[in-house]
């Protein structure tokens, strides 16, 4: 079991961190590396990643039992589909809720999925206890805590310790100031950049988010081994 | 040889849960490889038979080659509890005919395990039902037992009252229900299979299903939740002192 076949969510309690970033970031990846993958928009009233990967985007909500059967039935689903959820902070205590209560991460397991959660950590004390409690309930998943450097220097990691099946950071490096205007005007997107086909990005603009995509794609290729690693690991400990 | 147990699940009024709880108690018993007979006295056609056709018989209790059917096959049957699913109104009733039988007085010995669900409605009506109830029941196991699954406020009981007719019964223990997403609840009723089986995905003959994954986790939840509270009564140990009563793992 690896990243390869996995159920990636992109979370915060805490709004405006760079969650719907992040999994854009992610979904590019992804697609980068020739995979299939699904993405879930579970933000309420914008709907950011669906504007900027409307192909692969589904926009889901799981204030209901219906929307709910919709999203997580579909996440476990054997079809060799990379799964990023972009959670928004408006449903991210239901979410949890939710997968704690129907057995979500084990379930995944069974079906030899790898669950990872990615949670951006800030240093309120909400999202503090909020990832202390994912910590305690969802202990078969992968959770990394993320280190958005665009919110400022980490002066909090001791509130987020590592832990569980591959303990990692990951690091979401900061963009260059002029990038963002790029970035984030629909239709952008970071797989078509790398290839050059992205319009209206001038040379040294496309330099610097190369840059960027390298750094952030290094870190994911890392916490993919990391998974990996660990899924081996419990696989020797099992067989012996 | 261990003794028989009979488990009765009732209420005077209708609508309550019975059979829901009946249910519960049945794949309770099962998860704890305890062999388990049910009979259903919604005779002659019977909802709980419709969920255990294996175990379970449909039976007009207030006929006495029924009711021989039930009692004089209690030390001969394969099965060591014996769990009665009583039809709207016939509680009272029932415990009468159990008192002229003598099975009452087979209990108070120690021959037969004997124990009472009583299954509580929201109205005022259900605390004179307990006192009613009560007064035939004398030292049989009893569970007074509060069905939230279909969202039940028990609105009109002020808690002192409740506790007035709660206290009067010696050894009476409160059991709570909770409540079961109504789809979810609704999906294995269509199912018509046992709460295990729809967790595990199963059809009536054991068949591979096609059930939800979120039915069926909030499913699996609610059942772990239900016989939570089975252990904490120690159910297990009443009918079977030698089992260990750890279930919820079963359940999971």
């Amino acid at each position: 079991m690896s990243f390869r076949s996995s159920i990636t969510i992109v979370s915060s309690p805490r709004p405006r961190v760079g969650k719907t970033l992040l999994a854009r970031v992610l979904t590019d990846f992804h697609l980068h590396e020739s995979r299939a993958v699904s993405a879930f928009d579970l933000n309420v009233g914008e709907r950011t990643l669906a504007q900027f990967l409307p192909e692969h985007t589904t926009t889901a909500t799981i204030r209901d039992i219906n929307g709910q059967m919709a999203l997580f039935d579909r996440l476990i689903a054997k079809d060799d589909t990379t799964k990023i959820i972009d959670l928004g902070h408006e449903s991210f205590e239901l979410f949890f809720r939710v997968a704690h209560e129907i057995g979500f991460v084990a379930e995944a397991r069974d079906r030899s999925v790898a669950v990872a959660i990615l949670f951006i950590v800030t240093p309120d004390k909400t999202s503090v206890d909020a990832y202390r409690t994912i910590r305690d309930r969802f202990a078969q998943a992968t959770l990394a805590p993320v280190h958005n450097e665009m919110l400022g220097p980490a002066q909090h990691r001791d509130k987020y310790p590592l832990a569980g099946r591959s303990p990692t950071l990951v690091r979401l490096p900061v963009l260059a100031p002029g990038l963002r205007r790029y970035i984030e005007t629909p239709p952008f997107s970071f797989t078509e950049s790398i290839t050059g086909k992205a319009a209206g990005v001038p040379r040294d603009a496309h330099s610097e988010l190369q840059r960027w995509l390298r750094r952030i794609y290094l870190e994911f290729r890392e916490l993919d081994l990391r998974i990996l690693l660990a899924d081996l690991r419990s696989s020797i400990q099992f067989g012996s | 040889m261990a003794r028989p147990a009979v488990i009765l699940v009732g209420a005077d009024k209708g609508g309550v849960g019975k059979t829901t709880v009946a249910r519960t108690l049945i794949d309770y018993f099962g998860a704890h490889q305890t062999p388990t007979r049910a009979f259903d006295t919604e005779w002659p056609r019977g909802t709980l038979k419709r969920f255990h056709p294996d175990l379970t018989e449909v039976v007009d209790v207030t006929s006495v080659p029924d009711q021989m059917k039930i009692f004089d096959t209690l030390g001969s049957a394969d099965a060591k509890v014996t769990v009665i699913d009583v039809r709207a109104g016939l509680l009272s009733s029932t415990l009468q005919a159990l008192t002229d039988i003598g099975f009452l007085e087979s209990a108070k010995k120690g021959q037969i395990t004997f124990a009472v669900f009583h299954i509580l409605g929201s109205s005022i009506a259900s605390l004179d039902e307990i006192a009613e109830t009560a007064r035939v029941v004398g030292d049989a196991s009893y569970f007074l037992v509060k069905n939230f699954i279909n969202n039940t406020t028990f609105f009109d009981w002020d808690p002192a009252t409740y506790n007035s007719y709660f206290k009067k019964i010696k050894g009476a223990e409160e059991i709570v229900i909770p409540k079961l997403n109504e789809m979810a609840f609704e999906q294995v009723e269509v199912a018509s299979v046992p709460f295990v089986s729809f967790v595990a995905n199963k059809g009536p003959k054991n068949e591979a299903a096609n059930n939800s994954f979120v039915l069926r986790g909030y499913v699996r939840h609610w059942l772990g939740n239900v016989w939570g509270e089975f252990d904490r009564v120690k159910l297990v140990d009443l009918v079977s002192p030698k089992i260990e009563s750890n279930v919820r793992q079963v359940a999971g």
